[in-house]
């Protein structure tokens, strides 16, 4: 706690490259030392009981418990005065104190379980020495990782990417963008209060998909059925309301014709409806004085930008990039984040993120281990006595 | 086209079934008819959520009441599996109960019929990574069941028999959480940009990890002390309720995850 207050956070950004590697080589070869020098010491062994493993697992177990019940603010941010060394748990200098202890304890049962293995011990070793891997490269490695953001216009080759922190960065690599698109859902109606803009019933809002272009559908009391519908359209002003036309151009917008009729009043409504877009405005319903009907912007389904990647070394790749399908190039990931909302699928720009994370292979070799680990554990779970004997 | 107003049709007829089956294993001996009913009753339920895949066009798991309806399918399967297995006579009925409360939450909050799926969820990770974490809770609900039974259980000390119990649904549950939250490292990497971001969802389901690893080391550390350990499971099985849902409430968690699906 002193510590935290006199020299504020502890920031793993410090073990960048080489200094990471190096911490990890000396951290590992103290540990070995220590382990051929446990038979000498009692307090060398006991880094390897249960009682050594409970603890730590236990008390990491209660400061990532305090992490998730205090908001947590990104590391980049000064931290506010609400709760001194828990909004940024990750710099905290308690945290890390406890995580070395933790790997310390970890590694040296691995090292134990390593130097007098057997077959029987596979699934112990892919468990543990996976977790250890794992961990040791996720945090010694995060320091060099590179998570950046690029905007991407149509036609124009990009370089430039912004961090976290909004400073400019050159990449060795460019970004050309071909075309992004989107594909929608259909549209929706849905009610709102007139008042209080709440999409009703409040809480649970109700909402008519409309797939066909001859749907029929019902919200709350209305039954309502679409007459046109034109997903290229166009408002025209007519006198002192608004109707739609096809228009297969650049900025078109969804627009139906619906016919609402009251099931008990037999009250009942025609005309248009539309989200609207950056060029043409939207048109509700109003129904009666407490309720209109509206057309929400449909919600994407899928978007995904066509382009060329330039690199340094002289590549050129021309790739979908897609959300959950992102291109690998030279040891960047690149990654579909987002577009030019207010233009919806008429957006002209493109954004990226682009992650270079060059420990990741050495976290994938320990998740894979933890993974065949886990299995093992399910699959071989009777032979629970005996296994664990060893350690005392 | 199955909706979801068509669930009670399903869920009743599947609810009586598991409820002859846990009467026939209460009963005793009844062993085939047990297993049959409890089965038949499976085979229903999971009619109903196939249907409901298919008219809803993606998997049913991103609302909450979708992962509720995973879950009442999974209890009377774990519990299926641990009666075949230990024989207890009790369990069917537990399973059954507790499947109860989760079908009657989804009729009392009925969810919406909604077919949009956002692009980050469209992934071939999306449907191990949610089952196998739906079958870990109902495990690890199992051991909770049997942990509440053991502690409160008048003038009888556990045997050591029922503890190996708690210990091997713990483990298997754990093995699956662990595959669960390994594959959304994996997942969180192709369609995020990182495997491990500290999102509420991720702090909390590490919390839970860690617990169960808690619980597990115990285990075999101290052999004899019983009710420090059950109630670590009681703790372990609360905390992970945050981690279902629980963040969607949490202040600490507002705003700040990316794991909120559900309207």
């Amino acid at each position: 706690m002193s510590l935290q207050a006199a020299v504020g956070g502890f920031h793993l950004e410090t073990l960048a490259y080489p200094i990471n590697l190096l911490a990890a080589v000396v951290f590992f070869l103290l540990l070995l030392l220590l382990h051929f020098f446990r038979r000498k010491f009692a307090a060398l062994r006991w880094l390897s009981s249960y009682q050594a493993a409970i603890s730590s697992i236990s008390s990491l177990a209660l400061l990532t418990l305090v992490m998730g019940l205090v908001k947590q603010l990104p590391g980049y941010m000064h931290e506010g005065d609400a709760w001194p060394g828990f909004a940024q748990m990750l710099s905290n200098w308690a945290f890390a104190f406890l995580f070395v202890w933790f790997i310390a304890v970890l590694g040296m049962t691995v090292f134990l379980r390593l130097f007098s293995a057997q077959w029987k011990d596979i699934p112990f070793v892919l468990n543990h020495l996976g977790l250890l891997i794992a961990l040791t490269g996720a945090v010694l490695g995060s320091a060099d990782i590179q998570q950046l953001e690029m905007n991407t216009l149509v036609g124009r080759p990009q370089w430039m990417a912004t961090n976290e922190r909004g400073d400019v960065l050159e990449l060795p690599l460019a970004i050309e963008l071909h075309e992004f698109s989107i594909e929608e859902y259909p549209p929706k109606l849905m009610l709102i209060d007139n008042e209080t803009g709440d999409m009703l019933p409040k809480g649970k809002p109700d909402h008519f998909l409309v797939e066909d272009s001859a749907a029929v559908g019902k919200l709350l009391d209305w039954d309502v059925a679409v007459i046109t519908k034109l997903p290229m359209a166009a408002g025209v002003p007519t006198g002192d309301t608004l109707k739609y036309v096809e228009f297969h151009s650049v900025g078109a917008t969804m627009a139906l014709y619906i016919r609402v009729s009251h099931r008990k009043t037999d009250e009942t409504h025609e005309g248009w409806v539309s989200c609207g877009n950056y060029m043409f405005p939207y048109k509700a319903m109003r129904l009666n004085e407490k309720v209109s009907l509206v057309m929400p912007e449909p919600e994407p389904k899928r978007f995904y930008s066509d382009v060329t990647v330039y690199t340094e070394s002289g590549k050129t790749i021309r790739e979908v990039i897609e959300v959950n399908k992102p291109v690998q190039v030279d040891g960047w990931k690149i990654y579909q984040l987002g577009y030019d909302e207010s233009k919806g699928r008429w957006s002209d720009v493109s954004v990226f993120q682009l992650v270079r994370d060059p420990w990741l292979p050495v976290v994938y070799t320990g998740i894979l281990m933890m993974i065949a680990g886990a299995l093992a554990l399910f699959v071989f779970q009777k032979r629970k006595e005996g296994v664990h004997d060893k350690l005392d | 086209m199955i909706s979801w107003t068509d669930f009670w049709l399903f869920a009743l007829p599947a609810f009586c079934c598991w409820l002859a089956g846990a009467w026939f294993a209460w009963r005793g001996n009844r062993i085939a008819k047990a297993c049959g009913f409890t089965l038949a009753g499976l085979l229903i339920f999971a009619a109903f959520i196939i249907g409901l895949w298919v008219s809803l066009e993606r998997p049913p798991m991103r609302t909450m009441g979708e992962t509720r309806l995973w879950y009442s399918f999974f209890l009377p399967l774990v519990g299926l599996m641990t009666y075949l297995r230990w024989r207890y006579k009790w369990i069917l009925s537990f399973s059954t109960v507790l499947a109860l409360v989760f079908i009657g939450v989804n009729l009392l909050k009925p969810d919406i019929h909604n077919k949009t799926l956002m692009p980050a969820l469209q992934s071939p990770w999306f449907v191990p990574h949610v089952i196998v974490y739906m079958f870990a809770y109902a495990m690890l609900g199992a051991a909770t069941v049997m942990a509440l039974y053991l502690l409160l259980r008048k003038n009888k000390r556990p045997a050591a028999m029922e503890m190996d119990m708690c210990d091997n649904l713990v483990q298997i549950g754990f093995s699956f959480m662990t595959l669960g939250l390994l594959s959304g490292a994996l997942w969180a990497k192709e369609a995020w940009g990182h495997y491990w971001s500290w999102d509420p969802k991720e702090t909390w389901a590490a919390i839970t990890w860690f617990c169960y690893l808690s619980y597990i080391h115990y285990r075999l550390h101290r052999k004899t002390s019983y009710s420090i350990a059950l109630i670590m499971l009681l703790i372990s099985f609360l905390l992970l309720q945050m981690a279902w849902y629980g963040i969607n409430y949490l202040p600490s968690a507002q705003g700040v995850s990316v794991h909120t699906y559900s309207m």
